[in-house]
């Protein structure tokens, strides 16, 4: 449990413009804890996102090293880089990124394509998913029938429908109201109590409080403060 | 991913763009379509070319002549074909029968009218061969010895007869003029015997004396002789005629192999050839040069055939026949051979028609390229969150390939239809036509299983090939990029 899941060494993440440079993410070095509760708050353009990113296998950095466990990611192949996607990370987009052809119910049923679940099982777990954020009426909706919260919930269903070890969650309230920030939060925590790590961007300093285990604050791709609660 | 979400999520996709995909499908079947038209067509010749064939047994017939005279050289004996070659032709092994084609000049006499033909001497081991049994009516002679004889279609179109049956039955009265030195030494006598004992006569008494004009005397007298003899060598033939029941009615028609149009049995026919020689000059010179000349009409002639025809066992390959028939000296032809020959123009056909389906399924794969480029470019987000997902390169690079072989497929099951119906259409065209002039219709459209598959194939292959390039793409695409971007 005290042993890192995600250690990053020197991370740098620039983004080269034909006259200026973007330094996204400089030099930060970080760890995240098994099991914990984290969240990354900072002002907006601060590099959240692109942190988020790159720990999710996503983005590759432009210098420095993350370590997932044992395995600097740098170093593994496209292979295990897309398995560990597949069955160790769920991803909640800041924009949701479901696909709006596929209703609800297949779009959670999507997250477990890649990992040898069989059908039957993927569409049971998919709606329990569902079930467990609330959803049930609306397994048949498409994205475009639903409200943002709505989308909001069967994106973070679809991300811990496998069961993942991590969950990078990118302002899973950005567009809730205070109420269903909460209630979508407190899912996280309980995801959190079943042991799957929580990375939580949010600018919710509040809701931060309330519920991560440790704050860190970025400004300007760098890490300005870290705060244990 | 397991193979029903390779082929339910890009049918998926096809079906959500469902204009887009039924034009770049109608592209590949009209392209398949084409394809399998087209070589239908070019099946449909060489199945009917191989069936004709077959029907007369040409596959199983080899036919075997003398040596050239210009091929003669030291080395290779010249052989003559003659009744023992004949039997050592019959004892190779793969060879079922042999019989030697003996053709001579008769005139047929049917219901007081005449005319003439060639008639073929025939064994009754031919008749059980395919080529003779295309029979039209009745039947063939029973016996080697029969007073039968048998028909074509040919010959009851001289003698202006409609009905083919009508004739079954019918006494046939066939007569041969055969030249006979008897009728040519009877001649010379009857004209020119007592010149001839003149000439003699004088020649003893003169010869001394007046050679000069003794030789002018001969000279006419003997070739007054000379005269006498070829006058009643060449204009008093021996006419041999014989009456015979017509019991058969064979078909001629286009790719028949030679068939005269009157067919004796071997043993009655004996008696037209062998009294005499032929008066065909060619015949009368072979049999001269080759000293095979019997004067007595009883005893067995030895004779020499233009063409042996063999009978071959279906199983043995002409190659060891053939090699054994020159090993005997002779020379030998085989329409399986020939065939070989045609497989290759087949061949060359088929792959012309192909073509012009080939070019139309480049055509169609750059419809699938643009299609497949077109949708990649507007999913790009969808391939983002499927590798966010957890899909790899290759699970994005088969999703899509399935999905360019879905169009194929579909493309080419619709296709294969489309020629199908194609060729139906241009079938029953063709047979209407050919049915009003008179021409008993021919299947020149077939479908074989074979082409079948191969157009399914073609589709297949086609589509993978075209869609491999956007799938790559579609593989590479940076799944933040695609993300941030859309
Ligand atoms: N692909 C990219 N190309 C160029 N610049 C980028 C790219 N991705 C991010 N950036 C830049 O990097 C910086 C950090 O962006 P990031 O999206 O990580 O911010 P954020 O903290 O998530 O902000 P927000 O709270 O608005 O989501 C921004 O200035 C952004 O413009
Ligand atoms: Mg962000």
């Amino acid at each position: 449990m005290n042993s890192p899941i995600i250690k990053t060494k020197n991370l740098c993440r620039y983004f080269k413009r034909a006259n200026y440079e973007i330094k996204a993410i400089d030099n930060v070095d970080m760890e995240v804890k098994r099991g914990e509760f984290l969240a990354l708050v900072g002002s907006s353009g601060s590099g959240k996102s692109t942190l988020l990113a790159l720990m999710a296998g996503l983005d590759a950095p432009t210098s420095g090293t993350i370590m997932i466990g044992d395995s600097i990611m740098g170093e593994m192949s496209p292979n295990e880089l897309s398995s560990y996607r597949a069955n160790r990370m769920g991803t909640v987009f800041q924009s949701f990124n479901l696909i709006p052809h596929r209703t609800a119910l297949q779009n959670v049923e999507l997250a477990m394509f890649f990992n040898n679940t069989p059908p039957d099982v993927r569409t049971e777990k998919a709606i329990s998913a569902l079930e467990k954020l609330g959803l049930s009426e609306r397994m048949d909706h498409r994205p475009s029938d639903l409200s943002g919260g709505e989308q909001q919930r069967v994106a973070i269903a679809r991300a811990l429908v496998k069961k993942p070890d991590i969950i990078f969650a990118d302002e899973p309230t950005g567009n809730l109201d205070q109420e269903h920030s909460n209630q979508i939060v407190s899912i996280l925590k309980e995801l959190n109590g079943e042991g799957i790590t929580i990375i939580m961007v949010t600018h919710d300093l509040e809701l931060a409080q309330k519920y991560s285990e440790r704050i860190i604050k970025l400004v300007y791709g760098k890490i300005e403060s870290e705060e244990q609660l | 991913m397991i193979f029903r979400d390779l082929v339910t999520m890009p049918l998926g996709n096809l079906w959500r763009i469902k204009l887009r995909s039924a034009l770049t499908i109608s592209g590949v079947m009209i392209a398949i379509g084409t394809f399998v038209a087209m070589l239908s067509f070019g099946a449909g010749n060489e199945q009917y070319v191989t069936e004709q064939w077959e029907k007369l047994g040409l596959f199983n017939t080899m036919y075997v002549y003398p040596l050239r005279e210009d091929s003669d050289n030291d080395t290779t004996q010249n052989a003559t074909l003659n009744d023992s070659a004949i039997v050592s032709l019959a004892l190779l092994p793969g060879v079922e029968f042999a019989y030697p084609f003996a053709s001579f000049d008769v005139t047929a006499i049917i219901d007081d009218s005449s005319q003439s033909f060639d008639a073929q001497a025939l064994p009754l081991v031919a008749t059980e061969t395919k080529m003779f049994s295309q029979l039209k009516d009745g039947r063939m002679f029973e016996t080697d010895s029969a007073q039968e004889v048998v028909v074509t279609t040919v010959f009851l179109k001289e003698f202006e007869i409609d009905s083919s049956s009508s004739v079954i039955g019918k006494q046939l009265v066939l007569s041969v003029e055969r030249l006979r030195l008897d009728s040519a030494v009877a001649s010379l006598l009857r004209n020119s015997g007592e010149a001839v004992r003149r000439v003699f006569h004088k020649n003893m008494l003169d010869s001394l004396k007046q050679t000069g004009y003794m030789r002018r005397i001969m000279e006419s007298e003997l070739s007054q002789a000379a005269n006498s003899f070829s006058d009643g060598f060449f204009n008093s033939p021996a006419i041999i005629s014989d009456t015979l029941t017509i019991v058969g009615v064979l078909k001629t028609g286009r790719g028949r192999g030679r068939l005269e149009p009157v067919l004796i049995p071997m043993a009655t026919a004996e008696r037209f050839y062998s009294g005499g020689m032929s008066n065909n000059p060619t015949e009368l010179l072979a049999s001269v040069t080759s000293g095979s000349i019997d004067f007595s009409s009883s005893s067995k002639i030895k004779r020499n055939y233009p063409r042996v025809t063999l009978q071959l066992d279906r199983h043995t390959p002409f190659q060891t026949v053939k090699d054994s028939i020159e090993a005997l000296g002779f020379r030998s032809f085989s329409y399986a051979e020939k065939f070989e020959e045609l497989s290759k123009f087949f061949f060359y056909f088929d792959f012309a028609l192909a073509l012009i389906g080939m070019i139309a399924l480049t055509t169609a794969s750059l419809g699938i390229v643009n299609t497949m480029v077109m949708s990649i470019s507007e999913r790009r987000r969808e391939i983002g969150v499927l590798k966010s997902l957890g899909a790899s390169e290759r699970d994005i690079k088969i999703l899509f390939l399935f999905e360019s072989a879905l169009i194929g497929s579909i493309g080419a099951v619709c296709g294969i239809l489309l020629g199908w119906g194609v060729a139906r259409i241009s079938s029953a065209v063709v047979q209407f036509y050919m049915a009003k002039e008179g021409i008993e219709g021919i299947e020149l459209f077939v479908l074989p299983w074979w082409l079948v598959l191969i157009a399914f194939a073609f589709g297949l292959l086609i589509s993978i090939l075209a869609g491999a390039y956007p799938a790559a793409r579609a593989a590479k695409i940076d799944p933040m990029e695609a993300l941030r971007t859309g």
